[in-house]
Parts: structure tokens; C-alpha cells; sequence
């Protein structure tokens, strides 16, 4: 419930123990990054295609409306944070937590990696390794990132690829292979391979193999794509490559193929200390509901998202729908892809079709730039939903997770890992479902509660970047022959 | 003759030999079997390796280390959840894995248990369940700690500063490398320490009701009720 009344408010922060000084260092610090979240912001007009939305008579108070009309969106992008260093993860994962990587990190001192993708911004796994790589340099285990190179015509056909190894159609020729493997040999050929370890993200590089040497370094083929239901030429394609690895790692135990070569599972990870999921000031979080037109005084249901088919936006307002007959909330619908990608705007479009002039469901189309609103706007809400119909791991479950909400999502791709149905979280099969359990969540707040507790220890124990950092640790000694498992190292 | 009365000794108790702290990490391989239904997954748990039992047993217990209730082990968990068969779950669920100091007999009493719910009803053995089993196997890396305890007030503070993967190390785990139904808090008590009573009170403590920092408080107890004692 929103603290309406000053006097109270001071009254419950003494008797929770803040102290004015403390109020007042608080207030000052969040004061700096609402100001800078603020430096840039204008009232957005809707996305080119978009009609305004009209919203039915309602008691909301006028700047409610104004604002969810025309939400302040950011304009411009905020230059990125300085990474984390070890010791900054010790409050998060504890003392002998960071003692224990450190540990396992003192033995690969001096052992050389090379990561190997095909882009070096944009997309998940850029994301990843530049979180993961200033870490293992830290704990001096020296990592370089290379990224191959490609002609169009290469990375037209690793898009094919992609779409095919996830089960769309697709006519692999002799071409196609030719110009796979040419611009992997080029590749081979520019770079060197001197390193101790090497790992090579997801297919467009996996023909690099072809240098790995009998007598120096270790291989693997980390995937991070679901392989459960590929094309089959195309898998043939890539199998043999795959299988000259020393290892491979998948992201879940359901997107891997039969493989002669050992499959670990490293979960996808997320960053506690980045934009997306650090702690936030709850004035900051206040200021951000505001500039949406958020009323945190009622309950918020929110589903982060791009505004895609795969994510059923459409499917969370009809669940919305059959809540607010009983209890009286609001839906939050943030993402983005609608600007840039032309079946994201008709998506968008489609979705405010269905909100119809209820100003209750609140549609945010956000630039790429909007982490710490995004990371606000999770923390503001009293149910995360997260209704894919198809999904790769679901990262914004993880992050619901970790905020400690209780969430409610589909159980599909790598969402079942994460949510051990009604002790992390609740897994759905359809609208009707959604509903009911939004509906028991809203109205059993220390059930949801325990849930959410439960879930930011699941997200603790497996989903961090320190867990993903221990196991590639763990995953280089035993590969390098340095640790045997059951066996002291 | 009137005697000057003792004083207290301050003295601590000192262990025969040194109690060293551990911890262990583990990776998990993706195993080649996967079940469907509870047909498949009898037969996949006659033949999979025993890392598989023990990943799916022992260590799902230290992953969910946090759920106070309601979580066993994956096996019964799945029955309940994808498959819906709520008895044998419950049937799953009793398993006390401090029963057991070996994984053969360990898959013996999960195989007789699932034999025995599908003879009963033999309809459950073939309904596909709403999610596949993937069985996993567990490599586990023993990391030593700086922590080292010669008598009971290093002890606790030993157990105080390590991180929960050593809770489960010394007082779950251990069970399958002693080969004995004790733990090596209980086993490090009693031989050299000769606290033999406090050894059974840490053995008696319930791992399934309780989360592992509950486990760690709870041994703590018991250890400063002694420490107060001496």
C-alpha cells in the first residue's frame, strides 16, 4: 500500500529503525539517479502505425490518464556502468561463497582462454561475456574474446541456420555449406590458437574446431539454443563439428541432441549487480510508476516483454480480464521491438486492440536502453507473468525470481527449470489458468510471499553470474585434468 | 582437611585430531536417458549410472536447500507434478536418504517402490506425462576451506563462517562416503572428541523439515549447549 501521509511515513521509517541521516544519504542518492534517469525524458508519442488509445470514463485522478497516454520514455541512451569486481558480489553471494571461486580460480591462475561468437553487441550472449569475461581477467585467468568475421551472404546463412536448428524449414545446399565452412576456414586461418581452453559460442563458429590440436588445449561448444526439434539436414550439417569438442554445454536439459561428446547444463545467468537487476531506492521505483502513470496503491500485474506473438501479450489481457471481475488491478505491458521491427509494431497493435479503452492495462513500448525502468517496474509489481507460448530459458522469469515476486508463467522451454510449480512460482497451460492463479497470488499475499522468498533463493543457488562463473571453473579444471570429481583438489 | 575449591577449568576440550572443513561444488551432466512416462523412467533407473540416482536424490537436496516443505526428491517430484499420480509421489517422497549409505540399495528401494505403484495400477505405467524426466549425473569437486577446528569453539566458528555447500558436504553427503548411517560432525564428535551423546543429537537433526541454514542453526545448538556445558 502506498504511504499516503508524511507524518506516518516518518513514524514507520524511525520505527524501522532509519534514522533521519540515513533517510537523508538515501534520499540524496537516489535523488542522483532519478536525476539522471530524468535528464532525458519526453512524453511519448505512440509508435509510427500506433493509434492513441482512448480510455473509458474512470474515477483515476487526470495525471494518471495523462501519463498513461503519454508515459515519460528516456530518449537517450545513459553511458554504461563501470562493470562489477569480485568483491562487489560479496553482500549478494556471502564471504565463503567468493572465497570458494576464488579458490577454484587460484588453480587455473595463468591458464589462457579464448571465447569465440559471432557479434560482439546486441543479443544474449554478447551480453554475457562482457559481464563474464572482466571477472576471469580479474581472477587472473587471462580471457580474450575474439568474434569471427562474415560477408553477408555468411551471416544470411547463419540466420538460416538459426531458424532451422529451432524448426523452421529450410534448404540447406551445397552453396550454403560451401559458404558456411569457407568463412570458418578464413576465420581459422586469421587467428591464432595458443590458448589452454577454447569456447566457441552457438553454431556460426563451430567450424574453428578444425584447429584443434592433439597436444595443446581443451574444446567446447557452448550452445544457446534449444536443439530440441531441429532441422535435420542442418543438424547433420553440424553434428559432425560438434562432435570433434572436448565438451558441450546446453541451457537446459531439453534443448540438447544425442552427442558422443560429454553435455554439461549451465543455466543462463543474470547479473545481480547490472542495471536490470541491481537494488533500487524505492523513491526511484516511485518516480518510475509515475512517469508511466502507475498507481502503486492497487495491485500491478506486469509481463515483460517484446511485444512478440510467442509471448501471448494478448493471452495475458484476457487473463487480466477474468482477474479484475474479482479483484481490482492493473496490467502492466512493457517491451520493446515495436519501433524497430515491423511485425513487433502490428504485434503492439494487436495488443492495444485488445486493452480496448480500459486504462487499466497500461502499454509501455520501451527503447533498449530502459534496464533500470524495466528493473523499477519488476520491483513495483505484486505479480511478475510471463505467459510464452514458446520461449528459449526466459530470462525475465530469472529476474522476477530474483526480485523475490511471485511469478506466474508457461510451462514451457527453460521456464519448467526455473519454477518448481507452487514452491518457486506457478506454471500455466492457458488463459483460464493465468487467471486463477494471478487471482489466488492477489489474494494470498503470504503464500505469494513464501514463493517469492523461495524463488530469489532458487534464482541465488543456480541463475547468478557467480554460479555461471564457478562452473566454467569447475567445468576448466576437470577438463585440464586438474580435478576429478569426488576427489579433494 | 578442608580442600581450596576447584576452579572451572578454561581450558578447551582439545580433539585428538583436527576437524578440517570442506566444501564441494558440482557439475551437472546431461545423462543420455529420458523418460516419458513411469514405464520408461523404470527402466531408464535400472540402467542409469549411479551419479544419476545420486544427482536426483542427494544433491536436488542441497539445490533446494531453501524449500522447508513439500520437496523430496526429483523423482517424486516429477510423479507429482507431471505425471499426476499423487500416491506413488507421496510413496516417493518418504524416502529418507539418511537411510541409505549406498546408491545400489538406494535404487533398489525407488525401482521396488515404482514396480510395485505400477503393478497396482497398471494404466499409470504408459500415460505420457506433461513433461519428459531428463535424467542428469552429478560431478562433485571437493574444495578444502581455510577453516580448520581442534576443539569445540573453532568448531561453531567454523560452522558458522563456511557457506551452506559445506553443511551439505559434512552432514549429507558424507553419509555415502563413510559407507555409515552418521554424518562427519556426528563421526568427528564422537571419535575424537568423545561426545558420543552430542554426536547422536546432530545425527537426530531432520534435513527434510528444515532448510540447510536451519540445519546449520540447529547444529550449531547443540554444539554451544556444550561449549555452555564445559
Amino acid at each position: 500500500m502506498k504511504e499516503k501521509d508524511p507524518q506516518r511515513k516518518t513514524a514507520n521509517d524511525e520505527k524501522n529503525g532509519r534514522t533521519r541521516e540515513q533517510k537523508a544519504e538515501q534520499t540524496a542518492k537516489s535523488a542522483i539517479i532519478v536525476e539522471e534517469a530524468a535528464v532525458a525524458k519526453v512524453a511519448s508519442p505512440p509508435p509510427p502505425g500506433a493509434k492513441e488509445r482512448r480510455f473509458r470514463q474512470t474515477d483515476l485522478p487526470a495525471h494518471f490518464i495523462e501519463r498513461r497516454k503519454h508515459p515519460r520514455i528516456s530518449t537517450q541512451q545513459p553511458p554504461p556502468p563501470a562493470p562489477p569486481r569480485m568483491d562487489d558480489y560479496a553482500p549478494i553471494i556471502g564471504q565463503p561463497e567468493l572465497d570458494e571461486i576464488r579458490f577454484l580460480a587460484r588453480h587455473l591462475r595463468g591458464k589462457t582462454v579464448k571465447m569465440v561468437n559471432s557479434t560482439a553487441v546486441g543479443g544474449g550472449v554478447a551480453e554475457i561475456l562482457n559481464r563474464l569475461i572482466p571477472l576471469m581477467n580479474e581472477l587472473e585467468i587471462p580471457t580474450r574474446w575474439d568474434v569471427i568475421t562474415g560477408g553477408n551472404d555468411f551471416y544470411e546463412v547463419t540466420k538460416g541456420f538459426h531458424n532451422a536448428l529451432h524448426g523452421g524449414d529450410y534448404n540447406l545446399t551445397q552453396q550454403i555449406r560451401d559458404i558456411f565452412m569457407s568463412y570458418n576456414e578464413q576465420n581459422r586461418q586469421r587467428m591464432e590458437f595458443a590458448e589452454d581452453l577454447f569456447v566457441i559460442h552457438d553454431p556460426q563458429p563451430a567450424g574453428l574446431v578444425r584447429s584443434k590440436s592433439q597436444k595443446r588445449g581443451r574444446w567446447i561448444w557452448r550452445c544457446h539454443i534449444d536443439l530440441s526439434n531441429p532441422h535435420q539436414g542442418v543438424w547433420d550439417f553440424l553434428k559432425p563439428l560438434v562432435e570433434q569438442y572436448d565438451a558441450s554445454i546446453f541451457s537446459a536439459p531439453a534443448f540438447t541432441r544425442q552427442l558422443s561428446v560429454p553435455q554439461y547444463l549451465f543455466y543462463p545467468s543474470i547479473d545481480p549487480l547490472s542495471e536490470k537487476n541491481k537494488d533500487l531506492p524505492e523513491e526511484f521505483i516511485n518516480k518510475v510508476c509515475d512517469d508511466f502513470g502507475i498507481d502503486r496503491s492497487r495491485p500491478i500485474i506486469t509481463q515483460i516483454s517484446r511485444f512478440d506473438r510467442l509471448k501471448d501479450p494478448v493471452g495475458v489481457i484476457e487473463a487480466y480480464k477474468l482477474v479484475k471481475k474479482y479483484v481490482d488491478c492493473q496490467l502492466v505491458l512493457a517491451g520493446g521491438g515495436a519501433t524497430d521491427d515491423p511485425e513487433g509494431a502490428v504485434v503492439l497493435q494487436e495488443v492495444m486492440d485488445a486493452a480496448g479503452d480500459d486504462p487499466d492495462v497500461i502499454i509501455l513500448n520501451l527503447p533498449p536502453w530502459s534496464a533500470l525502468e524495466i528493473n523499477a517496474l519488476q520491483r513495483a509489481s505484486t505479480v511478475i507473468v510471463q505467459k510464452s507460448l514458446k520461449e528459449g530459458f526466459g530470462l525475465t522469469v530469472t529476474e522476477g525470481l530474483w526480485k523475490e515476486k511471485p511469478v506466474v508463467a508457461g510451462a514451457v522451454g527453460g521456464i519448467p527449470t526455473q519454477i518448481i510449480h507452487k514452491l518457486t512460482g506457478v506454471l500455466v497451460h492457458s488463459v483460464e489458468g493465468c487467471a486463477y492463479q494471478i487471482r489466488y497470488l492477489l489474494t494470498h499475499p503470504e503464500f505469494a510471499a513464501q514463493m517469492g522468498r523461495n524463488g530469489r533463493e532458487h534464482a541465488k543457488e543456480n541463475f547468478l553470474i557467480t554460479v555461471n562463473l564457478k562452473r566454467w571453473l569447475l567445468l576448466f579444471q576437470i577438463l585440464l585434468g586438474m580435478a576429478r570429481p569426488n576427489v579433494t583438489i | 582437611m578442608a580442600t581450596a575449591p576447584q576452579m572451572p577449568s578454561t581450558r578447551p576440550r582439545w580433539a585428538r585430531s583436527p576437524f578440517y572443513f570442506n566444501s564441494a561444488s558440482h557439475l551437472l551432466r546431461i545423462g543420455r536417458e529420458k523418460a516419458a512416462n513411469l514405464q520408461e523412467l523404470l527402466e531408464a533407473l535400472r540402467t542409469c549410472p549411479e551419479s544419476s540416482i545420486f544427482q536426483h536424490t542427494f544433491q536436488t537436496l542441497e539445490e533446494h536447500h531453501f524449500i522447508k516443505e513439500g520437496f523430496s526428491n526429483d523423482f517424486s517430484h516429477w510423479a507429482f507434478a507431471a505425471c499426476n499420480e499423487v500416491e506413488l509421489a507421496e510413496r516417493l517422497a518418504a524416502i529418507d536418504i539418511r537411510e541409505f549409505t549406498s546408491i545400489p540399495s538406494l535404487r533398489e528401494r525407488i525401482v521396488h517402490i515404482i514396480e510395485a505403484y505400477l503393478q497396482k495400477n497398471p494404466r499409470a505405467a504408459t500415460r505420457t506425462a506433461m513433461e519428459p524426466f531428463y535424467l542428469m549425473a552429478s560431478d562433485l569437486v571437493v574444495i578444502p576451506t581455510p577453516y580448520v577446528a581442534r576443539n569445540l569453539e573453532e568448531f561453531a566458528d567454523g560452522l558458522r563462517r563456511v557457506s551452506i555447500h559445506s553443511i551439505y558436504y559434512h552432514f549429507i553427503d558424507a553419509r555415502l562416503r563413510l559407507k555409515l548411517n552418521t554424518n562427519d560432525f556426528s563421526s568427528w564428535l564422537e571419535q575424537e572428541m568423545e561426545m558420543g551423546q552430542a554426536a547422536d543429537r546432530l545425527n537426530r537433526i531432520d534435513i527434510y523439515t528444515s532448510t540447510l541454514e536451519g540445519v546449520r542453526r540447529s547444529i550449531l545448538k547443540v554444539i554451544e549447549t556444550e561449549t555452555g556445558r564445559a
